[in-house]
């Protein structure tokens, strides 16, 4: 499997727990399955837990959506070797990891609970940055 | 890099294309990419359906010590059981409980008198206007107003929220104007005052002693339900107390401290506005 299949999974996975906690916020869902570690309530339900009129959750579905989407493009024949495509994964991912580290920021010092979703997602982040790093370094030109 | 760059419009450069012999097939991806989605939609539905079941149920300790206030009741008096809910007014999952299934249980069972219901405000501490709420709900409690303000107030949650306003007495009390009958004078000075503040202290610390987890939480007959429930659900757990209940003896829910002296804003039976 090419780490952007790889990619492509994990976002997939990613989506899915945007959704979930999107549901949960949209009063879809009554309690979150939350294991006993951390306060998942406590965390979606925090001012923090929405961004520019939007639950923080939407936004991750929109962000793992963008790199289903271009990890899947990637995969395609006309962009397989496309080093503005893997620069674009990079950009995208890095910008995601950075989004998920403030996330679990505020959550580890400001509001003091752990969601175990949101952790989830950030491990997520950082696997998914680290591949498209690798996807990058190897579609990048090697000439200078 | 750009000097030497052929293909301007697509980013790619002739040294690195490679030649067309790696043409694989994606199809395993695909097929692993579909179960992975099928998966993911399986464990929503079920994880979306799952609320209400007897995995967030458990039994009630008897041994808990009296309260000094007994919340807010509807319903007969003489109803075979009581169903208590803890509930804070700035959680959605009990805007969503009010808003979607409270007008069966009002109209099937709490008008039928199959159950009363008590409210009890377990204001949690990350929302910021959910004390105001609470206060406001009092205050129209003290009017007798209590059911009426407490459905406005969820239906309004979207306007008096902490990401909503800063300022949530002002739209509370605009809310209260849409309660009949109610004298807003006194409405008002009563929620400046904050007079109902120890009052609301004394819900929170029964819900913090009963160790309530979640919002809302429901005591029907001997069983705690921790989430909104559907209807069906709430019902099909209401005729499993009610079979268990005593004949003839005064309703009780299995929390006998919370048993009932339904002074504070109950209405006679039938007096639901729903």
């Amino acid at each position: 499997m090419s780490k952007r299949m790889a990619i492509a999974v994990l976002a997939l996975l990613g989506a899915f727990i945007g959704l979930y906690l999107t549901l949960y916020k949209l009063g879809v869902i009554g309690t979150l399955a939350c294991s006993t570690i951390g306060n998942c309530e406590t965390v979606q339900l925090s001012r923090w837990s929405t961004l520019l009129g939007l639950p923080v959750a939407t936004w991750g579905v929109g962000y793992w959506v963008s790199v289903l989407a271009i990890a899947i493009a990637g995969l395609q024949e006309r962009w397989v070797d496309s080093p503005a495509l893997g620069f674009a994964l990079l950009l995208l991912t890095g910008w995601g990891l950075l989004f998920s580290a403030w996330l679990t920021y505020v959550e580890l010092f400001v509001i003091h609970a752990i969601c175990i979703w949101c952790v989830t997602s950030a491990v997520l982040a950082t696997v998914v940055f680290v591949l498209a790093f690798l996807d990058w370094r190897e579609t990048r030109p090697t000439r200078a | 890099m750009g000097k030497d760059r052929v293909e301007p419009g697509r980013g790619r450069r002739s040294a690195v294309v490679k030649p067309p012999a790696k043409k694989r097939s994606n199809n395993a991806f695909y097929i692993l990419l579909a179960v992975v989605a099928i998966a993911g939609v399986g464990t929503i539905t079920y994880l979306t359906t799952r609320t209400g079941d007897a995995r967030n149920a458990s039994p009630i300790d008897p041994t808990l010590p009296p309260v000094q206030s007994q919340g807010y009741v509807i319903g007969s008096a003489t109803a075979p059981i009581e169903v208590t809910e803890f509930a804070d007014f700035e959680c959605p999952a009990c805007e969503r409980f009010t808003s979607i299934t409270e007008p069966d249980v009002r109209a099937r069972l709490v008008n039928t008198g199959t159950i009363r219901m008590r409210f009890i405000d377990y204001p949690l501490p990350m929302h910021r206007n959910t004390w105001n709420a609470s206060r406001s709900a009092a205050c129209a409690d003290a009017q007798g107003k209590f059911w009426e303000m407490h459905d406005l107030i969820y239906a309004n949650q979207d306007k008096w929220n902490g990401e909503a306003t800063g300022n949530p007495d002002k739209v509370l009390k605009e809310i209260a104007r849409q309660v009949p009958g109610m004298d807003q004078g006194k409405f008002a000075a009563c929620v400046d005052s904050k007079e109902m503040q120890a009052k609301i202290q004394a819900h929170y610390n029964i819900a913090q002693q009963r160790q309530i987890g979640v919002t809302p939480t429901f005591y029907i007959g001997n069983t705690k339900f921790e989430g909104a429930m559907p209807f069906d659900e709430f019902k099909k757990q209401v005729e499993i107390a009610v079979a268990a209940a005593p004949k003839h003896a005064p309703a009780t829910g299995g929390d006998t401290s919370l048993k009932s002296s339904a002074k504070s804003g109950a209405p006679a039976a039938g007096s639901t506005k729903k």
